[in-house]
């Protein structure tokens, strides 16, 4: 622990690294489909030199980002990402090279949602997004009991926090 | 105080009117005066366009009159809007963070003004404007708001005449106007002026080759350039005094026990009231001339912020304040906000974790100038060095100090800014670490408070320990 205070515990799912690696996958399966199309097209309407060489290099550059964030990204964030839950304060920290502990009082969330895409589906799974005066954060890959029963615990902690501030600032 | 909805006062009609007339006014310049002889397709279809919208706009200005409303209640404010798609908007009067009323010349004439409510929240009902009322109106409105807001915060201590309790603390004179217009170098944008004009002047009338006479002339007489310059100068510190004068003149600061009071503005008068208690956070901003004078600029921060230019001032106590003057009206008007003016360092090291960084600007120079300018390669070199410099100034001004529930943060370089908050005004916080800070001992403090636009605070190099007691301080906050 490089920051002496209390971390949160709670892990996200471990299907997670596989719904990561999967999305990934297609995204930048994607991006490959649309520079080889361009790769094609410069031959053969031979657009000018320099074009093909950007893509090239463009192509390369995913090809890295691909290996980083299909191998080895999920596996990491995946062991990093941790929340925690209380009634006074929702605690978020990820990240291995980088590390982001994020702090967020209860009383100041405005909204909170789960959402799901057909991979996460796939794996019923959900992602938890809490909105505050400010800005989003988002829980990624809690398994789907687990995220509604936290969203309604969220709402309920958030509510009890407002009428306790009086909610004179908002809606 | 329930009533029937209200139309606004018809000179609401003359004061939309001058405002598309001012608006337009450029438009109208370039398409009849500046291409009056062009008969390109496009200035000819510009043309009546800018007709069309034009008598649109005031067709729709007398409709807007006709149909738009606004009534108050016992806890709202209602608003009808719009002319074929009808609109009811509410405001709950405790959410009205602070309130601005301006009053131009159009204003003036009639007696009357404007009013604007600012709730803390964004998007279209952000704010309550009403565009012309009369003077009894505002007040009116203002009165039974102040009402509300203080039935609310203060229990039903009972309502006190406010006006009666006001202090001053700030009057501007004509001193501080002359200090100002200085300090604003507004005296020195007559030299772009007078190059815009001569450069137009030289196209029409083709005095290029007199203008090389003259200047012959002036280069032997240079008496005559020194007198011209002279006269220049004065002419635009002059010009420069009126318009911060226009600005800046009658400046008044004064609070009550609940609200601080802003007054300010010469021909177009502007008033700004904010509850003491919606204040989030202090700016005190120095640049580098009011460093030399010894001024400041105090700002407040409120999440009712304001989005259009000429109102972006309002919410700073008077910006060419002595800073010592400065810092006693912000200590008597808001006392839980002290400025300490000492403050720390971060250590060295932090200096060369700063430099340790990639230098992006630098790579993206060397590379682009081997492409395109191979023989301009030296620029990078300039560009290698400024970055330097500025990571440096960065470090040398960047401080941080937390004491109590307060927390003070420097940052600087060019212009200096110190923002001060309090534990209660943060609405959440993040704490970040990267191998490399790792290896320093070393974190990143964020934070946020609410303004508009949001305000996030970020400082670089925080010492871990501090960095874990800042995360504590934090989380502590709701048991004490």
């Amino acid at each position: 622990m490089y920051i002496q205070i209390e971390e949160p515990t709670e892990t996200i799912s471990a299907d997670a690294v596989k719904m990561w690696r999967i999305s990934n996958s297609v995204g930048h399966g994607i991006v490959f489909l649309i520079i080889g199309v361009l790769i094609v097209c410069t031959e053969i309407l031979n657009w000018y030199g320099w074009i093909g060489v950007v893509l090239y290099i463009i192509g390369g550059i995913t090809i890295l980002s691909a290996i980083y964030s299909i191998l080895i990204e999920p596996v990491f964030l995946q062991k990093t990402w941790r929340y925690k839950i209380d009634p006074q304060f929702i605690q978020l920290k990820h990240g291995k090279w980088q590390t982001q502990h994020t702090l967020i009082p209860m009383e100041k969330v405005e909204y909170v949602r789960t959402k799901q895409g057909p991979i996460m589906r796939h794996y019923q799974l959900y992602k938890i997004e809490i909105g505050t005066t400010t800005s989003s954060h988002v829980i990624p890959a809690i398994a789907s009991e687990q995220a509604k029963r936290l969203q309604a615990e969220i709402a309920v902690y958030a509510k009890i926090q407002d009428s306790q501030v009086g909610g004179g600032e908002r809606a | 105080m329930n009533q029937t909805a209200k139309r606004y006062h018809p000179a609401i009609i003359v004061v939309e009117t001058v405002k598309l007339v001012k608006n337009s006014i450029w438009f109208f310049l370039f398409l009849f005066v500046l291409k009056a002889s062009s008969t390109s397709n496009w200035v000819i279809w510009g043309r009546y366009l800018f007709l069309i919208i034009t008598l649109w706009g005031l067709v729709s200005i007398l409709l807007r009159w006709f149909f738009h409303r606004y009534e108050i209640d016992r806890d709202s404010i209602v608003l009808y809007e719009g002319i074929f798609v009808k609109e009811k908007r509410t405001f709950a009067l405790y959410r009205v963070h602070n309130q601005t009323s301006s009053t131009t010349f159009v204003h003036q004439w009639f007696g009357l003004t404007s009013l604007t409510l600012e709730t803390g929240t964004s998007g279209e009902n952000a704010s309550a404007e009403f565009p012309v009322i009369t003077n009894e109106e505002k007040e009116r409105i203002i009165i039974h708001l102040q009402q509300k807001q203080d039935s609310i915060e203060a229990g039903d201590e009972g309502v006190v005449d406010q006006t009666e309790r006001r202090k001053v603390h700030f009057r501007s004179t004509k001193k501080d106007i002359v200090k100002a217009s200085f300090t604003s170098l507004s005296f020195l944008a007559i030299f772009p002026l007078l190059g815009a004009i001569y450069t137009n002047l030289a196209d029409y009338l083709h005095i290029e080759k007199t203008a090389k006479n003259a200047l012959d002339y002036l280069l032997i007489h240079w008496w005559v350039m020194i007198i011209l310059f002279v006269l220049a100068l004065g002419l635009s510190a002059v010009l420069g005094f009126f318009k911060t004068m226009w600005k800046y003149g009658n400046f008044v600061i004064s609070d009550d026990d609940e609200r601080i009071y802003i007054e300010k503005g010469v021909g177009r008068f502007v008033s700004f009231s904010i509850p003491k208690h919606r204040v989030q956070a202090i700016v005190v901003e120095q640049s580098i001339l009011k460093r030399i004078l010894g001024l400041a600029a105090i700002k407040l921060i409120s999440a009712g912020g304001f989005e259009d230019e000429e109102k972006e001032e309002t919410s700073s106590l008077y910006p060419f304040m002595p800073k010592q003057e400065a810092y006693r009206v912000l200590h008597t008007i808001l006392p839980e906000y002290r400025i300490e003016e000492h403050m720390e360092r971060f250590p060295l090291k932090v200096l060369w974790l700063k430099l340790l960084h990639p230098y992006y600007l630098t790579i993206l120079a060397i590379i682009g100038l081997w492409i395109f300018k191979p023989e301009w390669l030296w620029i990078a070199a300039i560009v290698f060095v400024i970055s330097i410099l500025l990571r440096i100034l960065d470090y040398w001004f960047t401080s941080y100090m937390r004491d109590g529930n307060t927390i003070q943060i420097r940052k600087g370089g060019i212009t200096n800014e110190t923002f001060v908050t309090h534990r209660e005004r943060i609405q959440q916080i993040t704490v970040k670490h990267t191998w490399l800070q790792r290896r320093f001992g070393v974190a990143t403090l964020q934070f946020t408070n609410k303004a508009k636009p949001t305000h996030d605070t970020e400082l670089y190099g925080v010492s871990k320990e501090e960095a874990g007691t800042f995360y504590t301080w934090y989380k502590k906050k709701s048991t004490s």
